[in-house]
């Protein structure tokens, strides 16, 4: 009951934030983002074709009287058709999604599972060899461009130039062997740079949990290795894992992975996305963008109850 | 020899891994992937724009007429029209008879899902489209003011039920056009995607989603469409026609060594399911083109220039071991590039003052010999790019060979004495604002621009960069004629001067395609009398003449066209062409068995 009630109440202290991200975002869009008309006109466009377009996109009424509908829009998650496909916003959406959550989410769970793996040997041997190898490593995938990274490895894995292994291109998944198949090497370059940024933020989380009373205490009981990191470091370390988990996870949904995407050929929403920011698709942008700000008030919500589940001491009131 | 049971899963599971599948239902089938540098948004005709959306709505739907696919210089034929038009002497009333017994492909939209005949009314229909503003149509100012009665049935509301004086079905297939005045490219505007023919039926049904779901009559129908690949089958109730090589324009010198001659008497759609990736990234589009299972068709991303290629110049030539592999290509792009002084900025065109208006012409004159078309090739173009005087580009048949080259010419000293003899030193010439996308490209050509005026003395601080951030603010502020110098590309809709000379006449101005607003009065009464004449040595000679106004008034740098590379594979029995014939190739496309393929 007590969580119930802690969520609705996060709940409508979210409305605010979603309605500042919205008029933000939204200012940002009808002011400084492209202009569609511009797209859509042919080659000798008449003032009067310029006229009927602007009218059409709705470019020539109140600027409030747009964001009142966008609203709308939001709390009936109508947003009408894209300005450049025609194609429903909402077909769009449940058509890219669910390809976006494929493929990120392998390389979204290796890259923290190894990250957490990696700062806990590295927390452990501080200040060794094997930390320095590490956090080298890390220093490494965070350095080089997501860009050449994919490119590396779409050469090294799936061109004929290198190894071959793997498809180019493309994203014909119709049973598992198929999913393997196209989603290998993207989520190996996914993990190949998440790893860098992930190993070294949760080693510092670790170090830090490392040097507190209980784990020196656990220490001098002659607790074993495995023991100490997993009971008393891992689980006491958890808040900050949750939080940097959790707020990833709006991107993950709905951003998609727009590199990842255009070289790999994945017909995502992260390609959607980024087309409709470049050509001022509006009504996909306020989608992605509504969306986005409403997953990160239940994102906010789920983390707190979250803490509440892996530390009892924190209170929903 | 043992395998060791581990290895032996690692090499299923590779081998599991490595295995292609285009997915279920797809054996035995032919199937051809090919791959454009661009992808479409819509593909509703009259929204066909682009390149790569004119490539897939060609072939969903019909057009009137068509390119031939191998006869170069380009030739128009029927496609679904049965001849070409029967024109009246004055070159006003065009009659068109449509082929019989063709039929929409199978789609809900019709009475028990069953595609029905394609009639003369469904042209009509089409063509109006264009002047329905609900339709955003990218194409009507193909026909705008030449259809007899289209405005006034635009204004009238666009009531589809009403009839336009000018645009008519006759009987169930004859059309009828009447023209407000002679229109010889009208043709050519019938075999684009524009004028491809939709059912009403379809478009009533899906409202905004028609442009992605088409229902046409074309040779393939569409599966899936996202935006990376399009699949496209065959349609099974395609027409049956055998193709005829020779009237296709076989030229067995130039095409035989592709295998054509093996498609003789076979009918088009030759493969069962054709795919058309969309890939911007050249290296990508590369790697796939290479890996052997994946695209078929390609051209070489600009960094592996050097690697594939043994001989840039004067022909293209693959290094050995690509040659082995692939078949190729090359040719001049249909259209150019240009930059073009804006007419409407008093700092650098027309002036109140007639002294300065003079003083501007002297300057734009030095701009344009200060320009270095060697290098901007030899830079961005891979010294590939043909550099030719005004703008009738070398690909259309009244291209001058043996023009002046005056205005391409390199003289940084002329362009230092006009300046000096017009009055201009560092302290009084204006600034100059360059406009570009932002992007690393626009801004090299910028500043190799800025280092050719820095050498005839003009201060470098006043030449500026005019950024944007998306191609879509630059094009909106080139619309509104707000930028000084405008780097442009045109791409011709159709193989005919015409279409290029339109871009500087004067009621083309901003916001429509005349980016430089050049307002001649001899210019534009020359356009208005050659755009009624049909093609012949008087127009040509017209066509020259106007192209002489354009570099004589220094109100353009122009101009170059690019060289493209096309690159398929040796299985694939193709003669591609990216641009007039453009979509029009894909039903020939065959794909032979496996080691069936020519060396």
């Amino acid at each position: 009951m007590e969580m119930l009630q802690y969520a609705l109440r996060k709940l409508i202290t979210g409305i605010p934030l979603i309605l500042g991200v919205t008029l933000i975002s939204f200012l940002l869009m009808v002011y400084f983002g492209p202009d569609k008309t511009y797209d859509l006109i042919g080659k000798n466009a008449t003032p009067e074709q310029i006229a009927e377009i602007r009218h059409q996109l709705g470019y020539d009424r109140p600027f409030l009287t747009r964001y009142l509908e966008y609203l709308k829009e939001l709390v009936t998650l109508d947003f009408g058709y894209s300005d450049s496909t025609g194609e429903r916003v909402s077909s769009i959406l449940k058509r890219t999604i669910p390809i976006s959550l494929a493929l990120v989410l392998p390389g979204f769970v290796l890259g923290n599972l190894l990250g957490i793996a990696l700062a806990l040997a590295a927390a452990w041997y501080r200040g060794r060899w094997l930390d320095k190898l590490i956090m080298g490593g890390s220093v490494v995938g965070m350095s080089v461009s997501f860009l050449i990274v994919i490119i590396a490895f779409q050469i090294l894995l799936s061109s004929n130039y290198g190894l071959g292994w793997f498809p180019v291109r493309g994203w014909n998944v119709y049973d598992f062997g198929d999913y393997l198949r196209y989603v290998t090497v993207p989520t190996l370059a996914t993990v190949f740079v998440a790893l860098g940024y992930n190993t070294r933020f949760y080693r510092a989380v670790f170090v830090e949990e490392m040097g507190r009373d209980h784990v020196r205490t656990a220490r001098a009981f002659g607790t074993p290795p495995a023991e100490l990191l997993f009971k008393h470091v891992l689980k006491n370390a958890l808040i900050p894992i949750i939080t940097r988990i959790m707020f990833s996870i709006p991107f993950v949904v709905i951003s998609g992975a727009l590199l990842i995407e255009s070289y790999f050929g994945i017909p995502g929403v992260g390609l959607v996305t980024y087309d409709a920011i470049t050509t001022g698709d509006q009504p996909v942008l306020k989608a992605v963008v509504g969306l986005t700000a409403a997953l990160f008030v239940l994102v906010l919500i789920l983390n707190d109850i979250l803490y509440k589940v892996v530390d009892p001491r924190v209170s929903l009131k | 020899m043992s395998f060791h049971p581990f290895r032996l899963s690692l090499i299923l599971w590779m081998a599991l891994l490595a295995a292609c599948s285009a997915g279920p239902g797809t054996d035995g089938l032919k199937i051809y992937r090919h791959s454009l540098g661009g992808r479409p948004t819509s593909l509703d005709p009259v929204q066909s724009a682009t390149v790569y959306a004119n490539h897939l709505v060609v072939n969903l739907y019909d057009t009137l007429y068509a390119y031939k696919y191998l006869a170069r210089p380009y030739q128009l034929k029927p496609n679904l029209a049965v001849a070409m038009p029967e024109v009246s002497d004055d070159g006003l009333v065009y009659t068109i008879h449509i082929k019989k017994g063709v039929h929409f492909i199978d789609d809900p939209c019709f009475p028990e899902g069953k595609g029905r005949e394609v009639t003369a009314a469904d042209f009509v229909y089409s063509m109006k489209r264009h002047f329905d503003p609900k339709s955003r149509s990218q194409g009507s100012w193909l026909w705008a003011g030449k259809i007899e009665g289209m405005e006034a049935w635009k204004k009238a509301g666009a009531d589809y039920d009403r009839p336009v004086a000018g645009l008519k079905a006759l009987d169930r297939y004859t059309i009828q056009i009447r023209l407000t005045r002679p229109f010889p490219q009208l043709v050519h505007t019938l075999a684009q995607g524009f004028s491809a023919i939709v059912p009403r039926e379809a478009v009533e049904r899906y409202g905004r989603e028609f442009s992605i779901h088409p229902v046409g009559s074309g040779p393939f129908r569409l599966q899936t469409f996202d935006s990376v690949r399009a699949v496209l089958v065959r349609n099974p109730k395609y027409r049956k026609e055998p193709i005829d090589l020779a009237y296709e324009g076989y030229d067995p010198e130039r095409q035989a060594r592709y295998g054509i001659a093996r498609i003789q008497g076979k009918v088009p759609p030759l493969v069962d399911r054709l795919e058309i990736h969309f890939i911007k990234e050249g290296l990508s589009r590369w790697n796939s083109f290479t890996k052997g299972d994946e695209i078929q068709f390609a051209s070489i991303p600009r960094e592996l220039l050097d690697e594939v290629l043994l001989k840039k110049q004067p022909e293209v030539v693959l290094r050995a071991r690509y040659a082995k592999k692939y078949f190729y290509t090359s040719g001049l792009e249909n259209g150019f590039v240009h930059t073009d002084f804006n007419m409407k900025d008093p700092k650098i065109g027309y002036n109140p003052d007639p002294r300065r208006q003079e003083r501007n012409h002297a300057l734009r004159c030095a701009i344009r010999y200060a320009f270095d078309w060697a290098e901007r090739n030899r830079t961005f173009y891979n010294d590939m790019g043909r550099v030719f005087p005004g703008i009738i580009p070398p690909v259309v048949p009244e291209f001058d060979p043996d023009a002046s080259k005056e205005s391409i010419r390199h003289d940084p000293e002329k362009a230092r004495k006009l300046l000096e003899e017009a009055g201009w030193n560092a302290a009084n010439l204006p600034v100059l604002t360059y406009g570009g996308v932002a992007s690393v490209t626009s801004r090299q050509m910028f500043e190799q621009f800025r280092g050719w005026l820095t050498r005839i003395g003009y201060p470098k601080e006043k030449i500026q960069f005019d950024s944007y951030a998306s191609f879509g603010d630059y094009n909106k502020a080139v619309k509104q004629a707000k930028i000084m110098i405008v780097g442009m590309g045109w791409g011709l809709d159709y193989p005919d001067a015409e279409n290029t000379l339109q871009l500087f006449y004067g009621p083309n101005g901003s916001p429509g395609s005349n980016a430089s607003n050049f307002d001649d009065p001899e210019y534009n009464r020359l356009y208005e009398k050659s755009s009624v004449m049909q093609p012949s040595p008087e127009r040509t000679a017209i066509y020259r003449r106007m192209n002489r106004i354009v570099e004589d008034a220094c109100v353009t740098i122009s101009g170059l066209s690019r060289r493209y590379i096309l690159l398929w594979h040796k299985n694939v029995v193709s003669y591609p062409d990216s641009s007039i014939v453009g979509g029009f190739h894909l039903k020939y496309v065959d794909v032979l068995p496996e080691g069936q393929e020519k060396k």
